[in-house]
């Protein structure tokens, strides 16, 4: 009896240990991260896979009441009257919000991995893209979450949770900081991680950060924070031989397409198209709505838009829908199916987050904020040499003269016309991309847009809903939303 | 033993097969060694000197010193019988006389051998014995004077016994002065003193008390005697609640039992019903009690979750785990319901337990039996449905186009109906007669129109048949003392009740069991199945939150045809050939889809099974059971190059439906062709989805049982392990030429389009089930009046992750019972046959659906336009959750059974309050951590019940016995505690949802206020304000209107059987109440000229002023349907308050009218037994809802592959040889 006894509790000693290895097995089929390769797998997926295009465009100064019949889409109707845009779906300021935190998050599982590697050594170019791309979706989210970067008030206004590990708990508590903190962040982790990359460890470099993506980058964050050396440090270091006109946006290529307006949405979004420096696959309905929803473009105001200083850059070819709505092809949809035979699915727009362009007018507006007029009229030129079919430059060019009389009604300083004239050109290349409404956010401009009974709806340069609203959610993780 | 080859299983489990092997060989070499009865010598000397030396070591000196066998041939000592030895070079002859001294025993020697065997009787002996031993014969009679077979006699206090022949005749060798017993199961126990007769003949009274409650509880892990059982638990005999004709077993518990509600959402052939013991316990988890078959868990070959369960994806057909049993083959189900009654489930035990019991062989002749149905399933008509006739569609599509739909842009549509069809023959010019199809004047539109109106087709009796089906199950039972046998064969077949399906099922069941020594039982079990089924071709649906509907592409379900195809499209033409309307942009006839698209299924189930009983020691029994099954189904879809969806893939009569077509390709690398292309210029489609499911199931337990005077131990420990792979793979063929030798001819673009639209041609998932667990019960009975017990478990499962805290789970029960009927004061109450309190408080889990406890990271490729831009990624699918655990719950449960008049009434009344914690769902976060929606443990809920089951003979007479049963269940739950904030969306679905203060499955709906002016309804919109948009991803949920449980609060059924003489009425009522049901979806902004609509539509708005007298919205004109662009007032009023309908139902579930032939009359044809039933099955919905218009209240039509209950007539013969 007694030696029964005995024998099952050893039994059940020897079962507890043995169990413990026959439990470890992994439910299903999930992976490891325990090579390299398999961590730049994993950061295939830091880049914000949400689209701000929709939201950003209506807010700006670009759309205007076009028509009725046009498609109604929230992101569309609110954005345009500066409401919250509702919803978690494709193309929201939430949908983004999310994305842009899932990004992170997979850098820094990356991250995680690496620190916990017994060879951290071999992961160094994976640690360098994982911390540039992390900083990359926090920069665009106190950009469109938090008020603009203002050194005066930087260091008071509302920042986002900075995130750098991996959640393990449900529920986290986050603290939102201030916009000066979150700066200080990406800048400590851009810097950090630049050189660390290594380009050639790339599969499809136009999806990554390379060393030119991320100076462009730099270039962009150095613009937001007013550090203009540093942008033109870095634009430089984008372009050391200076190649801007040869790398950017090839339109005067496009100009007889064969497949009409697709094609041209499938080479503006294309890996090979030299002026896309940085690419990210993005769930969004986008490239079916910018282009016919109620509030976009008609004739005239494209025309006007891509017009600065009444010079039309003829290179951008323009399509309508029913001669209502006027577009430049320039976001094109992959359509993925729910299931092979279905009707339905969703889509996904491979979105242009960083160019070549932006690095050449982020550097001439450093030059005109370094009162180097001159430098900053030939970056200018260069692009419009790329812009206008029948290009003459005694034309066409951007000239001292013709800037400060364009402008003359609204301002005669030099300085501040050569500003108007490089935002102009800005939103001219980049309008239906989003880009418009970075620049009102940095030089905090009004807007105004008209509704369909031809009244004015103003958002003035300090308004409250200039500022994205936070998920609401977030007062889950005991923090405050956005004040209205 | 024990412990090492465990030791080896957890560590390898290669070894697992191993482990089977070793159970094997450890029943041989016991065998051996029984067999090997002894061992000795001769001749020689023989020297042992030992206290207590057993025969069989004594056998083995023997042998040893002088080289002679020794044999038993009696059982009047055994080989473990021990004495004293004290021999020193002691002779055989002295040695043999010692062992066999005492015992009437003699030895002979022959060759080297003794064999010890009883002494010859002297004449003397034989003489006295003469006298003593008298041969008794007789016959036992049953209470109508027919013979019993298979009656066990025995002479009291002797192992002497036998049985009754097939005509109730015995012979029996007994004392003159000794008693017989009679027994027999279901008849009360019989004893007779011999008192010197030789012709004894009993008759026995069926026992009422046995057939309602069986003595015995059985919990899979141990059988306990009902008096000494503390849990709330049912036992029913398969035979009383098997519904002839229906073959889903898990089917026939519904309204048999308190407490187990069973939904039919579906009613095809292998879809699972809905089943909740006791109510939901999880709010996203599935909810349905624990299968457990002849003490093995039967584990689901692919996991469904609730929602599945009624979406009528082609999965769901292989979703009901007890599909492959054969009903006839059932014992009994226990259905175990409280904490301690599933205690020893633990942590898998919180939805409740079914323990199905299969039948084994029994001791006696054997018996075959053969029974056979043939069923009808009557074909649906549209009495039943709310669905318009063709005039009344016709005069709605009128409306439709009058205010600007149906224009002529839908000639190129991608679905149209009459009116397309009119567009199409309008441009049809025939160069022959040189006439157009339709004339384009209003006269000619109208003729046409005309015809069509008059069509008025009864699309079900154009899809469905009375479909006939045939059942047939054979079994064999026969067995000795030592081995009993069982053995059955099944099969079904199934016509099809719609043109698009049929089923065919074998089943074999085979069962031994064996008492190799009074202390080692084995028991051997292997049963198979094997399912094949054709089913309608159909593709997962998916949801459009945005717009709130579910949509399905290419379904083809004949009923959901039925119901939503207009009755103005015709499926003939005028000269009788099929007749085809446009879908998919392609022509469509459903007959000839259903000819061309389908899904066939194949199944094969089986499982072996071993027992291995051991009574090692006195009052210690090892009990040791280990099973293999193995599940492997192949779903091949089948598509040919005639049906409608292989002809949408390559359709372009004209450049608008070119490019329209999105069945097309356009290829990217070619952005300059403009039209788009056909990747499949041949063939169809060959799509296969493989599952297979491996596993293996061990369990070894230690129980002791001992008594002291008045009190009663018991205990047992033990362990169990489950290992359980399952792989789902699926490739998909393009191509395949069916109607041209079978081969494929494929364009390389279609895999280039597949792999661009990011979707592999193939593919395999595989996942790993582990699971340890270990348990220690102990009771204490005292005068088998106060019973307690204790249970303890400790869980541990693999499938949470790979985190080792979130892995463990200890569970526990306390429970007692009170036997009141044993004190002396009740005693004195003739009236009470037995009373019963008992009560019991524990805690109970299950796993939950979430796995992340540690980081989800899941492979797949970039979803990228350019096949040389893609690359591998990894998704960060789930982001560790360290806090998982596993959904617990606490329960108190108190009860009472109450037996009355000698059993005549007995009652069993249950109460139960349960706390649930640690639920999981998908829940909302700030999404800073990376992860918007975690699965986590977020949700409290409570819930709390009644349960009533009374059962009664009311009369009772030599020819007339009315049996009656009633249960009543009501359960209701509440969450209590939900971190998460639901949208709207995920709470006015049918299928509702959950939201604090509500039920688990709470329906809700969007406050509806009234029709405005242009008819157009209004609501209470997510702000509190009247509007007629409402957006329904708003997570302000708070102007919501409760409707109430979608699951039913109240559940039960009413059963009475008519016995006279040989006939047996049976008449069984279900009933379910206090659930709501959404009615179904309907209304539109744009109807299209192919949708059926219900009879609702006749009461709509059509002009100002009638929002005073109807709540039917408007059909939209062009104006309305541009105003209101962006928002959905027609979508959301089928969400409204006033789509709402009580789900309350009574339904006449059953009614048989059974002849039994008398056994006198069955014998003179040489047979045991016979009888002949006609049964009506899901006859008559007595009682729904008036707003149903005939809808039926548990179904809901979800398309796919599901299919309502239908209406079945059934004729049973049963035949006993």
């Amino acid at each position: 009896m007694k030696k029964y006894i005995y024998y099952s509790f050893i039994a059940l000693a020897a079962l507890g240990s043995g169990c413990k290895k026959y439990l470890e097995v992994s439910p299903d089929q999930r992976t490891k991260l325990n090579t390299p390769e398999k961590v730049s797998e994993l950061l295939v997926t830091a880049y914000p896979g949400g689209s701000y295009v929709m939201v950003a465009e209506a807010m700006s100064d670009n759309p205007s009441f076009v028509s009725l019949t046009g498609l109604d889409k929230p992101e569309n109707r609110d954005a345009y009257y500066w409401k919250d845009v509702q919803g978690t779906g494709q193309d929201t300021p939430n949908n983004y919000w999310n994305n842009c935190y899932e990004a992170i998050a997979a850098a820094n599982q990356a991250l995680d991995a690496i620190d916990k590697a017994p060879d951290p050594q071999n992961y160094s170019h994976q640690k360098g893209e994982a911390l540039v791309a992390r900083a990359y979706a926090h920069f665009m989210l106190v950009t469109f979450f938090s008020k603009c970067y203002d050194p005066s008030t930087a260091a008071t206004d509302l920042g986002i949770p900075y995130v750098i590990k991996p959640e393990t708990v449900v529920l986290s508590n986050y603290d939102r900081k201030t916009v000066a903190f979150v700066y200080e962040q990406i800048e400590k982790d851009l810097l950090e991680g630049i050189p660390l990359i290594k380009d050639e460890k790339y599969r499809v470099p136009a999806y990554h950060f390379t060393h030119k993506a991320a100076y462009a980058f730099a270039s962009r964050f150095y613009l937001f924070k007013k550090d203009y050396e540093k942008v033109i440090t870095y634009a430089n270091l984008a372009f050391p031989a200076n190649n801007f006109s040869t790398n950017v946006r090839p339109w005067f290529a496009y100009s007889a397409p064969t497949g009409g307006s697709t094609e041209i949405a499938q080479n503006m979004s294309s890996a090979a198209n030299p002026g896309n420096l940085l690419l990210a696959e993005t769930s969004s309905w986008c490239a079916r709505n910018y282009a016919r929803a109620i509030y976009s473009q008609s004739q005239n105001r494209l025309n006007g838009i891509i017009a600065p200083l009444g010079i039309t850059l003829t290179a951008y070819q323009r399509y309508s829908f029913s001669s209502t709505f006027y577009f430049i092809p320039k976001h094109y949809e992959h359509f993925v199916r729910t299931s092979i035979n279905a009707s339905t699915g969703v889509g996904y727009v491979m979105q242009t987050l960083l160019t070549t362009e932006e690095v050449l007018l982020n550097r001439a507006e450093a030059y005109i904020m370094r009162d180097r007029l001159n430098d900053a009229l030939v970056d200018m030129n260069t692009l419009i040499s790329q812009r206008v079919t029948g290009y003459v430059a005694s034309t066409h060019n951007f000239t001292d003269a013709k800037i400060k009389s364009f402008y003359n009604s609204r301002t005669t300083d030099a300085k501040q016309a050569y500003i108007y004239a490089l935002l102009d050109l800005k939103r001219a290349e980049f309008v239906e991309e989003g880009m418009r409404w970075m620049d009102i956010l940095r030089y905090k401009l009004p807007v105004s847009h008209l509704d369909p009974d031809g009244n004015n709806v103003e958002l003035a340069a300090d308004d409250l809903r200039k500022v994205w609203q936070l998920p609401s959610e977030v007062t889950l993780a005991g923090m405050q939303q956005n004040p209205r | 033993m024990y412990k090492i080859y465990i030791r080896i299983l957890c560590t390898h489990r290669r070894y697992i097969p191993k482990l089977l092997l070793m159970m094997k060989l450890i029943t041989v070499v016991l065998l051996a060694s029984l067999m090997q009865v002894s061992a000795a010598s001769f001749g020689q000397l023989v020297t042992l000197k030992e206290k207590n030396v057993t025969l069989e070591k004594m056998f083995r000196e023997i042998r040893l010193q002088s080289g002679y066998d020794v044999l038993l041939s009696t059982n009047k000592i055994s080989s473990t019988t021990t004495f004293n030895a004290n021999f020193s070079n002691s002779t055989i002859e002295e040695v043999m006389a010692k062992i066999i001294a005492g015992n009437d025993l003699t030895y002979t020697i022959e060759d080297k051998t003794i064999l010890i065997k009883p002494k010859e009787k002297t004449i003397f002996d034989k003489i006295i014995n003469y006298f003593a031993v008298i041969e008794v014969k007789g016959k036992v009679l049953d209470e109508n004077g027919s013979a019993i077979p298979g009656v066990i006699i025995k002479e009291k206090g002797t192992n002497n016994s036998t049985t009754t022949n097939a005509n109730g005749e015995y012979t029996i060798k007994t004392s003159d002065v000794g008693t017989l017993i009679f027994s027999y199961v279901g008849y009360t126990t019989i004893e007779q003193e011999v008192n010197k007769r030789t012709r004894i003949n009993v008759s026995m009274k069926e026992n009422v008390n046995d057939l309602k409650t069986v003595d015995v509880i059985s919990t899979g892990y141990q059988n306990i005697q009902k008096k000494l059982f503390t849990g709330s638990a049912i036992t029913v005999k398969g035979s009383d609640v098997k519904q002839d004709g229906v073959v889903d077993v898990s089917r026939m518990l519904e309204g048999r039992v308190a407490g187990v509600s069973v939904q039919n959402v579906s009613g095809t052939f292998g879809a699972a019903p809905k089943i909740r013991v006791r109510g939901a316990t999880s709010i996203s988890g599935e909810n349905k009690p624990l299968w457990v078959v002849d003490g093995i868990v039967l584990e689901d070959i692919v996991n469904i979750s609730n929602d599945q369960l009624s979406s009528g994806d082609a999965l769901t057909l292989i979703g009901s785990s007890v599909a492959g049993i054969n009903a006839d083959d059932i014992e009994s189900f226990n259905i175990l319901k409280d904490a301690s009654a599933t205690a020893l489930y633990g942590a898998r035990a919180m939805n409740g337990v079914v323990v199905i019991t299969t039948k084994k062989g029994k001791v006696g002749n054997t018996t075959i039996n053969y029974s056979g149905n043939f069923s009808s399933f009557l074909k649906p008509n549209y009495d039943s449905y709310n669905i318009m006739n063709s005039a009344d569609q016709m005069s709605l599509y009128a409306e439709v186009y009058r205010k600007g739909g149906l224009s002529p842009n839908i000639v190129n549509g991608m679905n149209g109906g009459v009116f397309a069809k009119m567009y199409q023959e309008i441009n049809k010019y025939n160069s022959t007669t040189g006439q157009f199809g339709v004339v384009n004047t209003p006269e000619g539109r109208a003729a046409f129109l005309q015809k069509y109106a008059a069509a008025n087709t009864d699309w079900f009796d154009v899809l469905f048949k009375n479909s006939f089906v045939q059942e047939h199950s054979l079994s064999i039972s026969s067995g000795s003392e030592k081995s009993q046998h069982y053995f059955s064969v099944g099969y079904y077949n199934d016509n099809g009740w719609t043109v698009a399906d049929n089923v065919k099922r074998y089943t074999m069941n085979l069962r031994g069991n064996y008492t190799l020594s009074p202390k080692i039982n084995i028991g051997l079990l292997a049963t198979g199945a094997y399912r094949q089924q054709r089913a309608p071709g159909t593709l997962g649906r998916t949801s459009n939150v945005v717009e709130g509907t579910y949509t399905r592409d290419f379904d083809i379900n004949p009923f959901s045809y039925a119901l939503n195809t207009s009755r103005t499209i015709r499926a003939y033409d005028d000269n009788g050939n099929l007749e085809y309307f446009t879908r998919n942009y392609a022509p469509f006839n459903i007959l000839n889809e259903t000819k061309n698209n389908y899904i066939d299924l194949d199944m094969l189930d089986m499982k072996m099974q071993g027992e291995f009983n051991y009574k090692f020691i006195k009052n210690f029994e090892f009990r040791s059971v280990g099973a293999m099954r193995y599940v492997k189904t192949t779903r091949e879809h089948k598509i040919t190059e005639y049906s409608n969806m292989a002809t949408a893939y390559r359709y372009a009569p004209n450049s608008t439906i070119a490019n329209a077509n999105i069945f097309l390709y356009d290829d990217p690398d070619h952005p300059e062709i403009i039209d788009k292309e056909s990747v499949l210029p041949q063939g169809g489609f060959y799509n296969r989805n493989d599952d297979y499911l491996l596993n293996f199931n061990v369990r070894n337990q230690v129980d002791w049982k001992q008594d002291f005077g008045k009190h009663a131990l018991s205990a047992f420990v033990g362990q169990e392990i489950k290992f359980a792979n399952r792989q789902n793979s699926f490739n998909n063929g393009y191509g395949y030429q069916f109607d041209k030798g079978g081969k494929p001819f494929i364009d390389y673009r279609i895999i280039k389009m597949l792999l661009e639209g990011n979707y592999n041609y193939y593919g395999m998932d595989r996942f790993f089930d582990r699971y340890a667990a270990f348990f220690l019960n102990g009771s204490y009975a005292y005068d088998s009046k106060y019973v307690f017990n204790g249970t303890f478990r400790y869980d541990g499962s693999n499938r949470l992750g790979e985190s080792a805290t979130a892995r463990w789970l200890p569970t526990w029960t306390l429970s007692a019972a009170w036997n009141v009927d044993q004190e002396e004061f009740i005693k004195k109450i003739s009236q009470i046959s037995y009373l019963k309190l008992r009560g019991g408080y524990g805690l109970t889990a299950s796993m939950g659906s979430a796995t992340n406890s540690s980081v989800v990271l899941a492979n797949s490729t970039t979803l990228r336009p350019r096949l040389s831009e893609v690359e591998p990624r990894i998704v960060l699918d789930g982001l560790e959750n360290s806090e998982l655990t596993w959904e617990k719950q606490y329960e108190a449960n108190i009860g009472v059974d109450l037996g009355l008049f000698q059993s005549r009434l007995n009652v069993s009344l249950d109460y139960y309050n349960r706390k649930g914690f640690d639920l999981i769902g998908n829940f909302r976060t700030s999404g800073i951590g990376g992860e918007f929606t975690k699965s986590a443990n977020y949700a409290d809920m409570n819930s709390h019940g009644f349960e009533v089951n009374l059962s009664g003979m009311p009369v009772k007479t030599t020819d007339f016995k009315w049996n009656t049963t009633f249960t009543f269940g009501y359960n209701k739950n509440t969450i209590t505690n939900l971190k998460s904030k639901p949208r709207i969306y995920d709470l006015i679905i049918p299928e509702g949802g959950p939201k604090e203060g509500g039920a688990v499955r709470g329906l809700y709906s969007i406050d509806f206020q009234k029709l405005n002016n242009l008819g157009v309804p209004v609501f209470t919109n997510e702000n509190g304000v009247a509007s007629s948009n409402v957006y329904v991803q708003s997570t302000t949920t708070d102007y919501l209107k409760y409707e109430g449980s979608v699951d039913p609060i109240y559940t039960g059924g009413l059963n009475n059987t008519f016995n006279y003489k040989n006939f047996a009425l049976n008449i069984f009522v279900s009933y379910q109440a206090g659930n709501k049901i959404r009615l179904s979806n309907v209304f539109a902004t744009n109807y299209d000229d192919s949708d059926a609509m219900p009879r609702e539509f006749l009461d709509r708005w059509t002009l100002p002023g009638d929002e005073a007298i109807t709540n039917v919205p408007s059909i939209a004109d062009y104006l309305l349907r541009k105003s209101i662009t962006g928002t959905y007032p027609y979508t959301a009023y089928n969400y409204s308050s006033d789509r709402v309908a009580n789900g309350s139902f009574v339904r006449l579930k059953q009614v048989s009218l059974a002849y039994n032939l008398s056994t006198k009359y069955a014998k003179s044809i040489g047979l045991n037994s016979l009888s002949l039933k006609l049964q009506g099955n899901n006859i008559w919905l007595i009682y729904a809802d008036k707003k149903l218009k005939g809808q039926d209240p548990e179904f809901f039509g979800s398309g796919g592959v599901a299919l309502p209950i239908p209406r079945q007539i059934t004729l049973s013969l049963k035949v006993g040889i």
